[in-house]
């Protein structure tokens, strides 16, 4: 009697299966964005900065410098290319109130920047992520108080609700990192939520179970994997708004603290000489907008890419 | 019917006390006839026609400077203190002791609209208090010297000096307080604004409170002392006129710079002192500060960074900057709850030197920790004596004593400045208090006027802060006023001031003619009312607004009846 052996997929088979994956697709389409080629280039060339910060500053983004050199605070840009007498030296952003290199310290920070962006959006998805999870999955009362929780954070306005909270836990860049990553938890633990809702009905997720497989692995190897497109977009959106959020507290003062060359505390310790050194103020705050759009231009894209309508849309 | 009765009882009661006060010996000792407290809660005597009132102390023993102040006649106010004061005329010209109508005060109960509407005998009555938003003043027609130019005065604030700037730039403001550092050059480019310096004597410093440690031990605030270059913090962010200082006290000020001088910047015998102490490599502390412009201190954050940069360079100590609230920043930094270095600053209310030495070294400060007796005993022993010359090696002691303590680093004599656009007549700005409204013409019926920020209540006597006796310097008048170019006392509410021999009696003769906003006449009960309320702890009207009434406690050592 001839065996029949079971039918295996052939390596195109699986090539084209990959081709096709979602996660696959949402890349292809977000490459043809154009809004999201411009943020992911904005984005490469920022995170590049802050990578090679030491070699790009030209001074100690926190030495001053009296006495190192005859220049007086809060002078003007110098760029000896654009006229500027060559006996002055050369600072492209000027120096601040404390006579300390601007250009330096907007590029350091960059790093700050990012890292506040990374750092309390990455908190905040893996705590939404696991509220939310847990609540989806589990349902009927679990649900009912998490989300109820959740409901409560929301119901205040974000900024205040960080705030509060760093009148609690303490002023300082911490603690901000922290109160930001708090206020955006119930953004995710809804999304998560949501998606596990509609996610745990489907065939595949029965099938597992039916197979024996153990609610812990139903959840975080067979459903929570499928969230992950959503999540990418709402945290890429997010990193913009933490980073904007960040910036408003340490310009409150709040957040960073000096000498930290944070851009929000840059522009709050200058906000005064707004018409007497505006180069104090404008470069921090175009470095925050641009930081801002870059993420934003590329969450966008993201949202766009993982759209089936916009992709038919496209298509047609 | 019973009505009736009661009310022929009140009459035959109130004819027996005329009767009783038309008869009474005006020899015999005002404090020992005395009628019960009226409702001024100053006790009432009798003094001829006129009925004289009486703050009395009893005694001594409560440990201030005031025995009694006692209206010998309507134009006559006496003060008997329980020892010399040399600063005695300088005090009592300072805002905080203006004079109120003694009824207008029993009225409001010294609180209430009292706070927020003082009558007194000054060239403008205030009209409005738009919270938020401003002051407007009336001209007051009856006042007794030269009138205002202007009908109405408007006093408005912004605490960003740039906008202050800008105000006065747009043509919206007459004059404007305290121009930026940066902003001099702007203003004094622009043919349409002067600029007007101020010569306030005034000191920032960097304070301990030597009850937390590493402060407890003197070689380390001497590190301190020796570690910051005092030079490079004026040089790069004081405005031009400010000094480094000799001493604590400016040397405007007579005595002030009596002593040796400051510590010489010597980072090396800095390091060498700390290691001594058990610091070899520093230690982690905090920098507080409030980010308030005051004169003495233009730019708190910047001159905090460059501390915290100075000290983490020259003495290896890690400090963080802690900026706070401004009302929370005082309350702990006077009250030695702060356990990092704190910067503060002192303007001077009058022009003694005790106005700086006693009140921050004084045995009864806790702002910068444990009191030294080798300071406050000589202070104690100097304030007493009239005679500069004579004070002055006590004074010289007690500065060198500063020195070798370092209970504080003086920094910086700040210089100040404020702005006038060019067409406003008479625009000045005096060494002490406040420039009036009526000395200056702008040429129109309104005269506008910026200023730092919102007074916090227009009842001075229970006020501290710059920004509330400035309007109250326009409405309420004092005793004797400083003059507008120097620190002397000139004629006010009061035309002479004399002393016994030995200064603790002061007979105040008051201008005759005076008529409060109410229509009321001034006299002597007036004053007499007006200090009560302050100075008297038990006294029905001694509320205010905090009810702490700091300048009558400061100023003459303790209240009466304090508990």
């Amino acid at each position: 009697m001839a065996v029949q052996s079971p039918p295996v997929a052939s390596v195109e088979q699986v090539q084209d299966y990959r081709n096709n994956s979602l996660l696959f697709l949402t890349f292809r389409r977000l490459f043809r964005q154009r809004n999201a080629q411009v943020g992911m280039l904005i984005l490469g060339f920022l995170v590049l900065v802050a990578i090679f910060a030491p070699a790009l500053a030209p001074y100690d983004p926190d030495q001053s410098l009296i006495g190192v050199e005859s220049i007086d605070k809060r002078a003007g840009p110098c760029i000896h290319l654009l006229g500027c007498p060559a006996d002055q030296p050369e600072h492209y952003m000027g120096v601040d109130g404390n006579v300390r290199d601007q250009y330096s310290r907007i590029i350091y920070g960059t790093r700050v920047s990012l890292f506040i962006g990374f750092s309390t959006i990455g908190l905040a998805v893996i705590f939404g992520t696991i509220i939310g999870a847990v609540s989806g999955y589990a349902g009927g009362w679990v649900d009912n108080i998490i989300m109820r929780i959740m409901d409560v954070i929301l119901a205040f306005p974000s900024f205040l609700l960080a705030i509060a909270i760093i009148t609690v836990l303490g002023r300082g860049l911490q603690n901000a990192l922290y109160a930001i990553a708090i206020v955006n938890v119930p953004v995710f633990a809804r999304l998560v939520r949501s998606s596990v809702m509609s996610l745990k009905e489907l065939d595949f997720v029965t099938a597992s179970r039916s197979l024996g497989a153990s609610p812990l692995r139903i959840l975080f190897i067979r459903i929570l994997p499928n969230a992950i497109p959503t999540l990418i977009v709402q945290a890429t959106l997010s990193i913009g708004g933490a980073i904007l959020e960040a910036a408003a507290l340490s310009f409150l003062g709040l957040g960073a603290q000096p000498p930290l060359a944070e851009w929000g505390t840059m522009l709050g310790t200058e906000r005064n000489q707004v018409f007497t050194s505006p180069h104090l103020v404008f470069f921090p705050g175009i470095a925050i907008m641009v930081t801002v759009l870059a993420f934003n231009l590329l969450g966008d894209g993201f949202r766009d890419a993982m759209d089936p309508r916009l992709a038919q849309l496209a298509k047609s | 019917m019973k009505r009736q009765k009661l009310f022929s009882a009140l009459a035959l009661l109130v004819v027996a006390s005329l009767l009783l006060v038309a008869c009474g010996s005006p020899a015999a000792p005002a404090q020992d006839t005395s009628a019960p407290a009226d409702d001024t809660g100053a006790e009432t005597g009798p003094a001829g026609d006129f009925a004289g009132d009486i703050l009395d102390a009893g005694s001594c023993d409560y440990g201030g400077k005031v025995l009694s102040i006692e209206a010998v006649d309507r134009l006559t106010v006496q003060f008997n203190l329980c020892k010399p004061d040399p600063a005695f005329l300088a005090k009592i010209a300072f805002t905080p002791f203006g004079i109120q109508p003694k009824e207008w005060i029993a009225s409001t109960g010294g609180t209430g609209e009292l706070l927020e509407r003082p009558i007194g005998t000054g060239p403008y009555m205030v009209s409005e208090w738009v919270r938020g938003d401003q002051v407007v003043f009336t001209r007051f027609d009856g006042y007794w010297g030269e009138a205002g130019s202007a009908q109405t005065a408007v006093l408005r604030w912004a605490t960003e000096g740039a906008a202050r700037l800008q105000e006065l730039q747009a043509g919206t403001a007459n004059f404007v307080t305290n121009i930026s550092p940066d902003d001099y050059a702007t203003v004094e480019s622009d043919p349409n604004l002067v600029l007007i310096p101020q010569d306030n004597p005034n000191v920032f410093y960097i304070g301990f409170t030597n009850t937390f440690a590493p402060w407890d031990d003197v070689r380390v605030r001497q590190a301190v002392a020796m570690g910051i270059d005092r030079q490079r913090i004026v040089d790069n962010f004081y405005p031009p006129g400010s000094e480094v200082p000799h001493s604590f006290t400016p040397c405007g000020i007579p005595n002030g710079c009596e002593g040796e001088d400051w510590y010489e910047f010597d980072p090396e015998a800095a390091r060498a002192l700390l290691a001594e102490a058990g610091f070899p490599d520093g230690f982690d502390t905090s920098i507080y500060y409030r980010d308030v412009f005051r004169a003495y201190l233009p730019e708190p954050p910047l001159v905090a960074v460059e501390i915290q940069a100075q000290l983490r360079e020259n003495l290896g100590i890690n400090a963080q900057v802690v900026p706070m609230e401004s009302g929370e920043f005082i309350e702990l930094a006077t009250t030695g709850a702060l356990d990092g270095i704190h910067l503060l600053g002192w303007g001077a209310d009058y022009p003694h030197i005790t106005n700086f030495l006693d009140f921050h070294f004084g045995a009864g400060n806790p702002q910068l920790g444990n009191a030294h007796p080798e300071i406050y005993e000589v202070l104690q022993q100097a304030s007493s004596i009239g005679d500069l010359a004579e004070a002055a090696p006590l004074y010289a002691q007690a500065n060198n004593a500063i020195k070798e303590l370092v209970p504080m680093v003086p920094v910086a004599h700040g210089s100040v400045a404020h702005a006038a656009s060019a067409s406003l007549g008479g625009a000045y700005y005096p060494p002490f208090g406040s420039n009036e409204f009526y000395r200056m013409d702008s040429g129109a019926d309104t005269l506008v006027y910026v200023q730092n920020a919102e007074p916090i209540s227009l009842y001075c006597a229970d006020e501290t802060d710059g920004e509330s006796l400035r309007p109250c310097q326009q409405v309420v008048e004092t005793l004797l006023d400083y003059a507008t170019d120097s620190g002397d006392t000139v004629p006010e509410l009061a035309t002479a001031c004399t002393p016994n021999d030995d200064s603790t009696v002061w007979v105040c003769t008051l201008r005759d003619g005076v008529k409060f906003h109410d229509g009321s006449d001034f006299d002597a009960n007036d004053v007499v009312a007006s200090f009560a309320a302050g100075l008297d702890a038990s006294n029905p009207n001694h509320v205010g607004n905090t009810g702490s009434f700091d300048y009558f406690a400061y100023l003459w050592d303790a209240l009466i009846n304090a508990e």
